[in-house]
Parts: C-alpha cells; sequence; structure tokens
C-alpha cells in the first residue's frame, strides 16, 4: 500500500489548506499553490480522497496536521489513533506534522473541539509525555500549535506562550504559530497578542497558519468565534506582519473550513500572504543597505529601482522606491532563512 | 484544586450537557461570564456533530424535517458522543437510535433509510482496488471451488421496508410523495464503492445470497449451493458474468484448504 513519494520540503511561502470541495479541481487544475495541508483524520480511511490526495502529493509539498490526539488530555493520547496517526504519515510522506495544545477526550468521549489546558505544572508534565510519545512514534518532530479559545483557567500558573516555550524547552517539538488564533484569544481573554507571539521561541516556529474569524456579540460581550469561514481580517494581517517582521518567512497556511469558497478566494489570500511576506523582507533589506551605505557616504533617499530588478519581485522596488524611503529601524536583528519570492 | 483528569472530566460532562456546568470560579473569560462562554463550546461540539450526522444521513433528514432531525442528533450526541476522534465512525448506532424514539414509532422505515445510509457512508470510506476481468481466467485451471475475492467496500443489506425505493425517490431535487414508496415490502440491496461515489443495485433472495456467501470467503461451491437453495432456477453464469461486470471481483484464488461445507 506504502508507495514511494519524491521528498518535497515546505518552502518559506504561502500554501492552501486542501478541502475536499477543491480537490477535483486541484487534480485537474494542478494551480499553482506552495503547499497543501491535509486534517490527518480525514485521510485516516481508504476513500476517494485518499487515492487524490496521493496523486496530489506527488506534484505538491504536504503538511499533515492533526486535529485529534487530544495532546493534553491526562489520560495520555490514544495508542489506536496515534498509529493510525503513524500510517498517515507513512503513506503520505508529509514534510511537517503538526497537532494542537488542547484536550479533546476525556471521559471516554470526544467532543470534536479544542479546549484549553490549565496551564500549570501538572498539565505541562502531561503534555511534554505525550508530546514524547508522539515524535517517538512518528520518529520525527512535530509541531505543536496555540489555541484560540474563549476561557481560561484561574488557577493557571503561567500563560499559554510561556507555557509552549517550556514545552519546546523539554521535548524539542517546533510550533506552529496560528495567528488567528492569537488574534482571538487576545481579544477574548484579553491579553496582548504581540506580546504573546514575542513570548514565543521564534527559532522554533516551523508553521504559521492564517484565517478568518466570526464576531460575535452575547450581551455585553464581543466574542470572536474561530470558524475559519472567511477572508484573514485586517487584524490579524497586522498581527501577521508583526511575527513574520520578527521570525522572517515561514511557511503559512490559508485555512477556510466552513462557507468554503472557491479555489481561486484560497489561492487569492495566499498570495497576499506572499506579497505582505515578500515585502517585509523587502523592505528590511532595503533598510540594512541604507544603514551600511550610510557609514561610508551618503545616499540619495530614492533606491534605484533597476538595481533591485534581481529580486524577482520588481513591483516592490518599485512601490518602495515611492514611498521614498520609510522610516526604518536602523539596527535590525538577523533573521535566519532565505528570502523567497512568491512565485 | 482538581487534579488535570478530574478537571477534564467535568468540564466534558459540561460541554456534553450531561452535568451542569462546573463553577464559575474555576474559570476566566476577561470581563465575560465565564460561563456563557462555556456554552460556546457546548455549542460548537453540538453543531458540529450534528453536521456530521447531516451529511452522513441526508435522506434521513428530508423524511423527517430538518428541525427533528436537529433535535433527535442533540439528544444522540448527548447520550452516545463519539469514542474517537476519526469521525467517519461516527454515526454507527443512529439508526438503532432512532429506533428508540417514540414520534417515530409508526414509521420504522425512517430508522431503516438510515441504516442504509449508513452502510453508504460505510462504503464511501472503504477501499477500492482494482477490480479483475473474467478473460483473465480463460485458461486457468481453478479447480471446482475457487475463492472469489470481492471488493472491500461492497455492503449487502436486507429490509422488510422499501428502502433503496426511498432513498433513490430523494436522490431528485423535485418534490416527492413522501408516502407514495413508504411500502412493507422487502428488499435487498448491494452497494459498494465507485470512485467517489457509490453504486446500489437491487438483488433476489438468490443472488443476495450467493454474494453474500462470497464477501464473506466461503467458496464458489458453498455460495452456489446456497443460491440454488433459495431458486432452483438460479443462474450461476449469469451471476458471475454480473458479479464481473459490476467491477466487485478482486481476486480469484485456488483455496489452501478445500472448505468442507
Amino acid at each position: 500500500m506504502t508507495r514511494a513519494f519524491q521528498s518535497l520540503a515546505i518552502p518559506a511561502t504561502a500554501g492552501i489548506g486542501l478541502r475536499s470541495p477543491h480537490i477535483k479541481e486541484m487534480l485537474s487544475r494542478r494551480p499553482s499553490a506552495g503547499w497543501l495541508e491535509v486534517h490527518a483524520e480525514n485521510y485516516m480511511g481508504d476513500g476517494a480522497g485518499v487515492d487524490a490526495l496521493e496523486k496530489l502529493r506527488e506534484t505538491y509539498p504536504l503538511s499533515v496536521h492533526g486535529v485529534g490526539l487530544s495532546l493534553g488530555s491526562a489520560r495520555g493520547v490514544d495508542h489506536d489513533h496515534l498509529q493510525r496517526l503513524r500510517k498517515v504519515c507513512e503513506r503520505f510522506q508529509p514534510d511537517l506534522v503538526s497537532e494542537h495544545l488542547a484536550w479533546s477526550v476525556a471521559d471516554g468521549a470526544y467532543l470534536n473541539d479544542l479546549l484549553p489546558l490549565r496551564y500549570d505544572e501538572e498539565a505541562l508534565a502531561i503534555v511534554a509525555r505525550n508530546v514524547e510519545t508522539v515524535q517517538d512514534t512518528l520518529k520525527r518532530r512535530v509541531l505543536i500549535e496555540n489555541l484560540s479559545a474563549y476561557i481560561a483557567f484561574a488557577d493557571s500558573s503561567m500563560n499559554e506562550a510561556e507555557f509552549l516555550a517550556e514545552l519546546v524547552e523539554r521535548t524539542g517539538c517546533g510550533l506552529l504559530l496560528d495567528v488567528n488564533n492569537v488574534q482571538v484569544s487576545a481579544h477574548n481573554l484579553q491579553y496582548d497578542a504581540e506580546a504573546f507571539i514575542d513570548t514565543l521561541p521564534g527559532d522554533s516556529i516551523g508553521e504559521i497558519h492564517l484565517a478568518g474569524h466570526a464576531t460575535n456579540q452575547v450581551g455585553a460581550d464581543t466574542v470572536l468565534i474561530d470558524d475559519h469561514g472567511s477572508r484573514v481580517p485586517p487584524v490579524v494581517w497586522t498581527l501577521y506582519q508583526h511575527a513574520i517582521s520578527r521570525l522572517g518567512p515561514r511557511p503559512t497556511l490559508i485555512e477556510w473550513d466552513t462557507d468554503v469558497p472557491v479555489l481561486d478566494v484560497l489561492l487569492g489570500e495566499a498570495m497576499w500572504a506572499d506579497m505582505l511576506s515578500a515585502s517585509i523582507m523587502f523592505n528590511r533589506k532595503q533598510a540594512a543597505r541604507q544603514t551600511a551605505a550610510a557609514r561610508p557616504r551618503p545616499k540619495p533617499p530614492l533606491v534605484s529601482f533597476e538595481n533591485e530588478a534581481g529580486t524577482g519581485m520588481p513591483v516592490l522596488a518599485a512601490f518602495a522606491a515611492a514611498k521614498a524611503g520609510p522610516a526604518m529601524p536602523l539596527a535590525l536583528p538577523p533573521i535566519q532563512g532565505e528570502y523567497h519570492a512568491a512565485a | 484544586m482538581l487534579p488535570l483528569e478530574l478537571l477534564q472530566t467535568s468540564m466534558a460532562r459540561s460541554v456534553l450537557a450531561i452535568e451542569p456546568l462546573v463553577a464559575a470560579k474555576m474559570l476566566t473569560a476577561g470581563k465575560a461570564d465565564p460561563l456563557a462562554r462555556l456554552r460556546i463550546y457546548q455549542n460548537n461540539t453540538r453543531s458540529s456533530l450534528t453536521a456530521v450526522l447531516m451529511a452522513v444521513f441526508p435522506v434521513t433528514v428530508r423524511l423527517v424535517d430538518e428541525r427533528f432531525f436537529r433535535f433527535v442528533a442533540s439528544e444522540f450526541i448527548r447520550r452516545h458522543p463519539p469514542a474517537e476522534s476519526r469521525l467517519a465512525r461516527y454515526g454507527a448506532g443512529f439508526p438503532r437510535f432512532l429506533k428508540t424514539i417514540d414520534t417515530l414509532s409508526d414509521m420504522p422505515i425512517v430508522a431503516e433509510t438510515a441504516r442504509l445510509e449508513w452502510t453508504i457512508a460505510e462504503a464511501l470510506d472503504a477501499a477500492c482496488l482494482p477490480p479483475r476481468i473474467l478473460a483473465e481466467y480463460d485458461s486457468t485451471n481453478l479447480g471446482p471451488s475457487p475463492d472469489i475475492l470481492l471488493q472491500p467496500s461492497l455492503r449487502l443489506i436486507v429490509s422488510h421496508w422499501s428502502i433503496l425505493s426511498v432513498w433513490t425517490a430523494h436522490q431528485q431535487e423535485a418534490a416527492i410523495d413522501q408516502h407514495s414508496a413508504w411500502t412493507r415490502r422487502p428488499q435487498r440491496v448491494a452497494l459498494w464503492r465507485a470512485g467517489d461515489s457509490v453504486r446500489l443495485v437491487l438483488l433476489d433472495r438468490a443472488n443476495f445470497a450467493f454474494r453474500h456467501s462470497l464477501k464473506h470467503g466461503l467458496g464458489l461451491e458453498h455460495a452456489t449451493g446456497r443460491a440454488l437453495a433459495l431458486d432452483p432456477a438460479f443462474d450461476l453464469l449469469a451471476a458471475l458474468v454480473r458479479l464481473f461486470g459490476d467491477g466487485l471481483v478482486t481476486d480469484v484464488r485456488i483455496p489452501r484448504h478445500p472448505l468442507s461445507n
């Protein structure tokens, strides 16, 4: 049953979540999408979707995203489910595998929702043990995603970002930064979204998620619902900009799970993510050059458009030149990783 | 402070509305009421699992009206939440649960149609192997009773009610007479996955028994004997041609240990 696929590395550009209404079009059009992510649980059977994914895996780099392992369950992860995840990974040979910092199984029931943990030493020991079990079984590092939450526990002794940082330290796992989840939780639980991102160990963040959310008014309470049912809103793009400015380019997924639109809408959102990421990196390069040039001799305020043609993104050079050099910090921390122009 | 396992058990029962909500003092939600926020999780669980059931049982939804289906689904979810996170397996007990609903006691065809829909869902999640053709075995001596292996997705379902007629009537968008097909007439249905859809056919008693025996690995001789016992006019050659023609045969083998049945 297992076949050998060519190893396809996920680039630090945008990809899309593969959803069933798009599979036929993906197979026939093979559009330019940096990479694909699928929910592991949808590919644990032998239905038609599995056949389709095997075909798509030949073309696209793949990320497998679990939603049902319940890494936060005090009783440990379900051995059978972990074995099913292992088989999915063996079958499709993804470049990235991720799960959530959450629990969804207790008292013998699967709740089909991701519930928050009480962030304390007891939970940390449990989650660390569960993550190690998963990494040992899959024989690979997994990325752990921050949660969108509507409640927190009064007895938590640390916040979610501190918990994740400690989890990375103990297990060597990576992180999946869901920027929309940060925005949703920060609004609902009233904390600083940017400070959350800044607390995470940046080198461990191997993937970013972007999505839309709904805004519900319940009495006097305005609550953000993580429904993945709309375009990425401006506030999430702004937070994404903050993250990329700090981290550099990262594989970035457009998630859309309810009221799924036509495929081109997802591809368009992915294009915007690439454009924004490229724009940030371009501006950083410009600022760094200006800083270096300012030392021996002054440079003209406008950047030569022709000089930047080699970046593969001339439109950004033109855009930056037209802006006549926005104020940039003179000392920028180095960013790891290569600059990837949008395809 | 509760140990984490007890806390999660208590939360899970709150989310499933099995027990009253957990104590508000355990939770925080900014300036909002934490118990109101906890109800978001209740709603997420109920609505997402209801959506799963509605996707698996679309004809049942139409038979009983969506609002009633949602009510019944909520009860089913509360009493029988998923035992695992592979939701393709959730709903197996729903047809049986429908039989316990008093309101539906005079409409047994609803639960029977749900049983057919669950069987379709099972088939759609099963493998579809490359089919063999009859000509491949022209020059092969397979002995008197070869094992005929059938598609793993093949399901055989028998009902006292005309479930396939009801199901077929609801595949068209046109308005239908809800009661026209609700007749007490036994139907034997074979169904299997073909690509991303499912094929369903009605079978007579003999052909049903024939395929049933083969599916359970009882060999050609046993299957033929069962079919002939039910219908002395059973046409073995026609049954085999139809089996291959339907793409249901995945292999034919000489049994290592001939069955003694």
